[in-house]
């Protein structure tokens, strides 16, 4: 799981300013194909405050069942950054994101030492790494099967 | 350590903390809203998933239903999801425990929580709905949770959080009459610009800050999370300590920021000079002072939502409003935040002084915040939080934010307008 070895996977691009209403149903406010074109494994980056808004969990869960990989954006709204990791699905904030990645590139994502290198051209970028506790989540596939299992271990 | 540093700090049983520390804090409230109840973000449903997970844990009973308040956002239900919500969460309480606010003793869950003295300086609050950072007016720490985290501080009481920056909003100059937090808080969104605060934790200050009532503080927290930030605060003070005494039992410890606190940044506003504030449709960011608005016809105004419709509001709406009448083609709709809000209007007349002017006054509820309303091509004037496309109804109508002043006065004359023309 994510967590564990690195992310791979292709590039699909959006803007800025995505609010959860344009994220629910893949995407389907800003590209009502996108359902269709997305593989298991892909990648979304996007611009700034990508989830800003509602905190329903519908738009993020929609992007977890479609197999989305990981999520890179220029910043991600506080509440949708927890729900996607919360959900075993890696939100990462990387600043200049827009401008190293393009659609149809293929990215590797480290999430231990935050580094994404750019398969295209082999150009390497850094964000903040994650957590030792996030990547715990993460591995465990998200926070509810964390719970059950640590907990039952623990007691 | 900032206010809201030293407030997670205590929640984590830490002595001290700082930006991007990783912490796990035990939350002092949880605020669920009936709508997590129902069969929508998960087919089993919250108390589905949270019977599983605690069967999985080998564990019988909530975290602790002393902690829990439920409240049920529209009322009567309109929906089978709705309706279907309350009764689990009904069943949840029987079962497990919790305040549960419905009829008259309820309204929108966040004013609700306020009014009937949830919400203390000094706690750590976590609420399952995005406005959740409204209560950080009264100097306590509060932000909003996801589905999944619901469920897990159900189970155990506790989340993990990344501790942001805090950015630090000082306020000065005297705020000219007929400037509320609306207005005060579209101009601040505006300057800041769309990443402004992203992920940040809001610390307001400067020495407007004492002008500024508790009604309009929760109206500018209440629009944190339209900013992005984590949380937002004001620094409790004497009007917060006499407004907190006055709805619960006075019982809690006000927390401050130390005078070495370490900002990421420091921003000032001067609100000697300024006009009212409208946010044209879109983003709430997009706000600019009314007068570059002047004469957008509207096809309805809404005195509503979590933001704006308490009881000062309806005041500021019935000064308005008094012997005028909405304008012929405008529907005005008038929903009290909260019961609370709705029996003291009444006690004072003001719900008489709307309907002679010909608008509809609802129950509280969140109401067309989230029930459609608007055909494509239409325009609302709102008081509400979020003028996303599609929010109000069709993707094609248009929805401005403003002050209730600013939506009284734009009912009656069709049109945005400044409302202090009409005083
Ligand atoms: S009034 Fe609107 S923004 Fe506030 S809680 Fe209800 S639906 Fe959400």
């Amino acid at each position: 799981m994510a967590g564990e070895q690195g992310i791979r996977g292709r590039v699909w691009k959006f803007g800025d300013c995505l609010d959860s209403g344009n994220i629910d149903g893949v995407m389907a406010g800003v590209d009502p194909e996108f359902r269709k074109k997305v593989r298991a494994g892909d990648i979304i980056v996007a611009g700034i405050n990508f989830g800003m808004g509602s905190s329903s969990e519908h738009a993020p869960r929609s992007l977890k069942d479609a197999g989305i990989a990981a999520v890179v954006a220029e910043s991600v709204s506080n509440i949708y950054l927890r729900t996607l990791i919360n959900l075993g699905l890696p939100a990462i904030e990387c600043p200049g994101i827009s401008g190293f990645a393009e659609q149809g590139d293929e990215l590797e994502i480290d999430l231990k030492s935050g580094k994404i290198q750019n398969l295209r051209n082999g150009q390497v970028k850094n964000f903040p790494p994650f957590s030792e506790h996030a990547i715990g989540l993460l591995s465990k596939g998200g926070l509810i099967p964390y719970l059950r299992a640590s907990t039952r271990s623990a007691s | 350590m900032t206010l809201s540093e030293k407030i997670c700090a205590r929640a984590a049983g830490l002595s001290k903390i700082g930006p991007g520390d990783m912490i796990t804090a035990e939350v002092d409230k949880l605020y669920i809203k009936d709508l997590r109840f129902a069969k929508g973000e998960d087919p089993r449903g919250l108390y589905g998933v949270f019977k599983e997970l605690l069967n999985a844990m080998g564990i019988h009973k909530a975290w602790d239903p002393a902690k829990v308040i439920i409240n049920f956002d529209e009322q009567p239900a309109r929906t089978k999801k709705r309706a279907e919500g309350q009764l689990t969460a009904r069943k949840f309480q029987e079962e497990h425990g919790a305040t549960i606010y419905q009829g008259e003793m309820g309204g929108i869950g966040h004013n609700v929580m306020v009014e009937r003295g949830h919400v203390r300086p000094g706690e750590f609050i976590v609420g399952a709905d995005s406005h959740s950072c409204t209560y950080g007016a009264l100097g306590c720490f509060s932000t909003g949770i996801g589905f999944t985290e619901t469920v897990g501080v159900l189970a155990t009481g506790k989340i993990w959080l990344k501790i942001p920056q805090t950015m630090r909003l000082l306020l000065t100059g005297k705020p000219p009459p007929w400037i509320w937090g609306k207005d005060i808080v579209l101009r601040i969104m505006a300057e800041l610009g769309p990443n402004g605060a992203v992920n940040k934790s809001i610390e307001f200050g400067g020495e407007a800050v004492k002008d500024i009532s508790i009604e309009s503080r929760l109206c500018i927290c209440n629009m944190a999370v339209e900013m992005v930030a984590l949380n937002a605060v004001f620094p409790p003070d004497e009007k917060t300590v006499e407004y907190v005494k006055q709805v619960g039992d006075g019982n809690f410890a006000a927390v401050h920021s130390d005078p070495d606190a370490g900002y990421e940044s420091s921003r000032v506003f001067d609100l000697s000079e300024m006009e009212p504030f409208v946010a044209t449709p879109g983003l709430p960011c997009n706000g600019q002072p009314i007068s570059g608005a002047r004469g957008t016809k509207i096809d309805q105004a809404f005195i509503g939502t979590c933001s704006n419709a308490r009881i000062e509001d309806l005041r500021v709406a019935a000064k308005i409003l008094k012997g005028r009448q909405v304008r012929a083609g405008v529907r005005m709709v008038i929903t009290p935040a909260s019961y609370g809000a709705y029996f003291q209007a009444r006690e004072e007349g003001l719900l008489e002084i709307f309907q002679k002017a010909k608008a509809m006054v609802t129950v509280p509820e969140c109401g067309l915040c989230v029930r459609p309303s608007l055909a494509a091509g239409e325009v609302c004037l709102s008081s509400g939080n979020r003028n996303f496309s599609g929010r109000m109804g069709d993707r094609e109508a248009k929805i401005y934010l403003a002050s209730p002043a600013s939506v009284a006065a734009g009912a009656v004359a069709g049109e945005i307008v400044d409302p202090r023309e009409l005083l």
